[in-house]
C-alpha cells in the first residue's frame, strides 16, 4: 500500500518537473552486476587527502542500492600488497584483471577533478567534482556520471550592514580555514547513485516491492 | 484544509525516502577519521567489534563488508588468526565475496604453515 502511495506521490511529483533525458542503461541491464569493486581515487586536486576520504564515503550509499560492495579498505590493503599505491596506477590497469583479482563482477573508478575552497570577495565558495566510471568485468562501460557540488555560506542580513559585513567575513574564514568537504562529497554520492535521474539500477539486495 | 491535505503527503514522502538497508554503525566516519589519523583506526576497530555484536546478538544482517574490514584491521596488526575467522565470517554472509575471502584465508594460511615450518 505504501509503496502505491509513494508511487503516486512521485507521479504527482514528476508532473511538476521536466523529466531530464535518461541515459541508455541498456549495457548495465545486460551485465547485471552484483558486486562492485570501489578501487582507490585518482585525484587531479591539490589535496593530497582528497583520495582517502572521497573512498570513504563511497561503499555506504552503493550497498544500500542493493550492491555487495567490497569493503574498500581491505582492497585498499590488498592492491597495496601487490605493490599498487597510486589511484593513478591502479586506473591504468586493465578492468578486466582487476576484476579477476578480487572476483568482481564491475569495477567502480572515481576521479576527483574539484576539491577546493576559493576565497571570494567576503565569501568562501567550496567546491567538489568528481568523475564516475563503472566498467563491467569483461571491460564494457555500464555507466558514467560526472558532479559538481558548491557551498557558499550564506551571510544571513543581521540587520545593521557593519554586523552583517562581520557576520559574511567570518563565515567566510571559516569556511576556508575548516572546508566541509564531506558533506559535499556524500551529497553528490547521494544524487549519482540514489536520487538523481541517471542513478544506477537497483541491484540484487534492493527490497522488492513484494517484501512490503 | 489545504494544511490537512498535505501533511499525509509529507508523511508519505518521509516514508519513501532514504531506505535504509543496513545499519552501518558509523563505519564511514570512522573510516574517515582513520584515514585522516592513522592513529584513529584503532577506534574503527573496536566501533566495528561492537556494531558486529550488536548485529549479531539482535540477529540482523551484518552490512556488507564489516567483516572484511574489521579482519583486515586485525591482519596488519598482526592477528591472522581472527582475520581468517573474519574473512570466514564475510564470505558466510555474502557468496560475492567468496572468490576474494577464499584467496585471502589460503594466503594467510600458507603464511602460518611457512612459519610453524620456519620455527621447526
Amino acid at each position: 500500500m505504501r509503496v502505491f502511495l509513494c508511487a503516486l506521490v512521485s507521479v504527482f511529483l514528476m508532473g511538476c518537473v521536466t523529466q531530464p533525458t535518461k541515459k541508455d542503461m541498456s549495457a548495465f541491464q545486460a551485465a547485471a552486476p552484483r558486486s562492485i569493486l570501489v578501487v582507490p581515487t585518482i585525484n587531479k586536486s591539490l589535496d593530497v587527502d582528497a583520495p582517502n576520504y572521497v573512498l570513504a564515503a563511497l561503499p555506504v550509499p552503493i550497498a544500500e542500492k542493493g550492491y555487495y560492495v567490497f569493503p574498500v579498505n581491505t582492497t585498499k590493503y590488498v592492491l597495496e600488497q601487490e605493490g599498487y599505491y597510486e589511484g593513478e596506477r591502479i586506473h591504468q590497469q586493465s578492468t578486466p584483471v582487476l576484476a579477476k583479482l578480487f572476483d568482481a563482477d564491475a569495477v567502480l573508478y572515481v576521479s576527483i577533478n574539484r576539491w577546493d575552497a576559493q576565497f571570494a570577495l567576503l565569501t568562501t565558495v567550496v567546491t567538489v567534482e568528481f568523475d564516475y566510471h563503472l566498467v563491467s568485468k569483461d571491460g564494457t562501460e555500464l555507466w558514467k556520471e560526472n558532479k559538481r557540488m558548491q557551498y557558499q555560506p550564506q551571510s544571513n542580513n543581521a540587520g545593521h550592514p557593519l554586523a552583517t559585513l562581520i557576520v559574511a567575513v567570518v563565515n567566510a574564514a571559516v569556511a576556508r580555514a575548516a572546508p566541509n568537504y564531506m558533506p559535499l562529497t556524500q551529497q553528490a554520492n547521494q544524487q549519482v547513485f540514489i536520487l538523481g535521474p541517471n542513478a544506477i539500477p537497483n541491484g540484487p539486495y534492493w527490497p522488492t516491492a513484494a517484501k512490503y | 484544509m489545504r494544511y490537512l491535505s498535505i501533511l499525509p503527503i509529507a508523511a508519505i514522502l518521509a516514508g519513501c525516502a532514504a531506505p535504509s538497508l543496513y545499519q552501518w554503525g558509523g563505519y564511514d566516519q570512522a573510516l574517515y577519521a582513520g584515514y585522516k589519523d592513522p592513529a584513529k583506526m584503532e577506534t574503527l576497530r573496536v566501533q566495528l567489534e561492537k556494531h558486529i555484536a550488536t548485529m549479531e546478538t539482535s540477529k540482523q544482517k551484518v552490512a556488507p563488508g564489516l567483516y572484511a574490514e574489521l579482519g583486515t584491521l586485525y591482519l596488519q596488526s598482526g592477528a591472522s588468526d581472527k582475520a581468517i575467522a573474519l574473512y570466514s565470517q564475510e564470505r558466510a554472509a555474502w557468496p560475492e565475496s567468496k572468490g576474494l575471502m577464499t584467496a585471502m584465508i589460503q594466503n594467510l594460511e600458507r603464511r602460518q604453515q611457512a612459519k610453524v615450518e620456519a620455527v621447526k
